[in-house]
């Protein structure tokens, strides 16, 4: 009973090697059909993502799995083994504890704190789930690998805060304007990171998005993936009274919007709170406008600069995430220890069990000038007592597994009860 | 019996404000959250108080100025609460329940003991007097609570603070909305004060207006807010203007309720 990891990341494997595995093992229901009929695999968790392949596995032998688990990465990567060698990891027991619960905590993933690998974690193990790989220990695993990964959300802040420029763009739009339902975004300029911001608040509610371009045939192209309007640079003092959210990127080397353009718009507005964002370099929009009432300007520094302190805030709260996690893997692995136990546990019940039986029927013949009741009474009294007996030391025992140190009392009382003798 | 619920109620609001302020030390909504609930049920205790006071006595519980401390403190929760259910923002309470606790600090000493009142009090005018002005500078209260938030937010915003208490204060358009409420609101209540206040001097003192200290500090509040409130209609004044003018307004009217008593005689029993 060992569990084993291997697997590769973003970090250890270039894409075109990932890319081949993923696509070697598309479906993902025959793939743990393939790793499960590996004879010292008991049970298994396949999961691959765009940035990550993983087999997670309940083994045997672990020398012997592990080497079978290589051997069907290597097939199916179709890779020379010193190729894929460089690229694999592999962890065991409490290490590959520690790597699933840190995997789908997202502490492991490209940009962290990111929410959708908890979502493809629960989607490959209900694969595995539907496909009978996974037993007693796999599932326990696993459901304690979601409890971990939300007990990590909610009681750290690693998934706060904005950490690229679209999301810090559309969180400081709610935090000016309130909510973005019924809004309106105007685009100067057709650049590409201005089209993903559009994109992002989009998805937030916002009701429509127009493009201001130099040349019209660029704006309609623009527009059109939006299903918003276009107008040329000639009506961009109407189009900016009509914008709550406005996103210059254009490639002009002057200022488009001056302080006369944002105070006209303002008065065509009147007042309602105007956010400005300037992501070309050089800048499109006179600084100095930002020093208006009810208008609020950032531009690609002030953005990155916000991007920058919440990615430290969440290395910082990264820190509070392991700490959580390495609570959780020594709760893991202690429930697994009392796993050992069992069987110790069933041979000693079952040996005082059989003694029991033995001198109750061995008894009958005395017994038999007794009454249905009072026959009944000495059996329950009998079992009373063994029970009573057996209670301390399996109790002790179970905490002595829980705590390490269980394989001696184990030894100890399966030599002291003959219990090795009774199996034979 | 009364007074039993007054001392829960003010222990209860000890409670929120702490619970409050707490969250906004620690940055957890959810401390927030459950400070809500422990006002809710400050203000319940509260209205028992006020309506045993109520039937107990007999006329308007708010005939001297601890009463009235007392009530504005209640009309404040009752407002924010409301204010709550609507916007969803817990923050504000954080501002709020200091504001309350302390008025209901103020008015303990004197709540305790027996109110006596004089026989011309008595009379519907003077309740809805004193119950629309008082709910009128609780509004405005509320509006000023909220214009501070405002300076603060767009502070954090401009100076790319954005972190720490940027995040949890709620957004500049949703503080400016509860601001142009408040205000409007307070107006209107506050007019209606003016109005009922200066019918019942008509009919007792036999004129209107008699140039008390305290009538001239509240209609010159009352001109700040209507000038506020037309330029937020007319010209469309919005966000830092509109919060300092909100905050001028709701200093007069405090100087008019609480300063007035200080420095000059008013012919108002507070």
């Amino acid at each position: 009973m060992n569990i084993v990891i291997l697997g590769m990341n973003h970090k250890t494997a270039p894409l075109a090697l990932r890319e081949r595995l993923t696509i070697a093992c598309e479906d993902q229901g025959r793939t743990i059909e393939e790793v499960k009929s590996i004879p010292e695999v008991k049970e298994a968790l396949y999961l691959a993502t765009c940035n990550r392949v993983e087999v997670l596995a309940n083994v045997d032998d672990v020398d012997r799995a592990v080497d079978s688990l290589r051997e069907f990465i290597f097939s199916h990567g179709n890779l020379s083994p010193d190729e894929m060698e460089a690229c694999l990891y592999r962890y065991r027991d409490e290490d590959a504890v520690r790597h699933i619960f840190r995997v789908a905590s997202s502490l492991d993933s490209m940009v962290m704190g990111e929410p959708q690998i908890l979502g493809q974690v629960k989607d490959a193990y209900r694969v595995c789930v539907e496909k009978q790989a996974t037993g007693i220990i796999m599932n326990r695993l696993l459901h304690h690998t979601f409890r971990v990964a939300k007990r990590v959300r909610t009681e750290t802040g690693i998934a706060e805060n904005a950490v690229s420029v679209g999301y810090t763009a559309v969180a400081l739009s709610k935090k000016i304007l309130g909510s973005l339902e019924g809004r309106s975004v105007l685009l100067v300029g057709a650049g590409e990171m201005a089209e993903l911001a559009a994109r992002h608040l989009k998805n937030n509610g916002v009701a429509k998005i127009t493009v201001a371009n130099r040349t019209l045939e660029n704006a309609r192209a623009l527009a059109g993936v939006f299903g918003g309007a276009a107008v040329g640079f000639d009506s961009l003092p109407h189009a900016l009274g009509e914008a709550d959210i406005i996103i210059t990127s254009t490639g002009s080397p002057g200022y488009i919007i001056d302080r006369s353009l944002v105070a006209s718009a303002l008065r065509r507005r009147r007042n309602r709170l105007l956010f400005l964002i300037d992501i070309a370099v050089p800048r499109d929009i006179d600084p100095s406008v930002g020093d208006m009432d009810n208008v609020y300007l950032y531009n690609i520094d002030d953005l990155q600069q916000v991007v920058d302190e919440n990615m430290r805030s969440r290395l910082a709260e990264a820190r509070k995430a392991e700490g959580i996690i390495d609570e959780e893997v020594i709760n893991f692995i202690r429930w697994k220890a009392t796993l050992e136990v069992v069987p110790t546990i069933v041979d000693l019940k079952s040996k005082v069990e059989s003694i029991t039986r033995g001198e109750l029927d061995r008894s009958m013949a005395w017994m038999s000038g007794m009454g249905e009741e009072e026959r009944n009474n000495v059996e329950t009294l009998i079992r009373t007592v063994t029970n009573k007996i057996l209670h301390e030391p399996v109790k002790s025992l179970k905490e002595e597994c829980e705590n390490g140190g269980g394989h001696s009392y184990i030894a100890a009382l399966r030599r002291l009860f003959g219990l090795e003798e009774t199996k034979k | 019996m009364d007074i039993l619920f007054f001392k829960a109620a003010l222990a209860v609001y000890l409670a929120s404000t702490a619970g409050f302020i707490g969250s906004l030390l620690i940055r957890r909504v959810a401390l927030a959250r459950v400070s809500a609930w422990v006002l809710t049920s400050a203000f319940a205790l509260h209205t028992v108080f006020i309506a045993l006071r109520w039937l107990g006595s007999g006329y308007s519980p708010a005939v001297n100025l601890p009463e009235a401390l007392s009530f504005i403190a209640w009309a404040i929760t009752a407002i924010y609460l409301a204010f709550q259910i609507w916007t969803k923002t817990r923050v504000l309470g954080a501002f709020v329940t200091p504001l309350s606790l302390a008025l209901v600090i103020a008015s303990s000493s004197g709540v305790m003991g027996t109110v006596e009142a004089d026989q011309s009090l008595k009379t519907y005018w003077v309740t809805a007097h004193v119950f629309l002005s008082l709910t009128g500078g609780a509004l405005f209260a509320l509006a000023c609570c909220s214009a501070l938030m405002y300076l603060v937010q767009d502070s954090l915003i401009r100076g790319r603070k954005i972190h720490g208490l940027y995040r949890v204060l709620p957004s500049l358009g949703d503080l400016d909305r509860i601001n142009h409420f408040s205000v409007v609101w307070g107006f209107m209540f506050l007019t209606m004060g003016i109005i009922s206040g200066s019918v019942w001097a008509g009919t007792a003192w036999g004129s209107h207006i008699s140039w008390d200290p305290k009538q001239i500090a509240t209609l010159a509040a009352w001109f700040l807010c209507g000038l506020l409130l037309h330029q937020r209609l007319v010209i469309g004044w919005k966000g830092r203007r509109a919060a300092f003018l909100s905050i001028g307004a709701f200093a007069i009217l405090l100087f008019a309720f609480v300063g007035v008593n200080l420095f000059f005689t008013t012919i108002h029993t507070f």
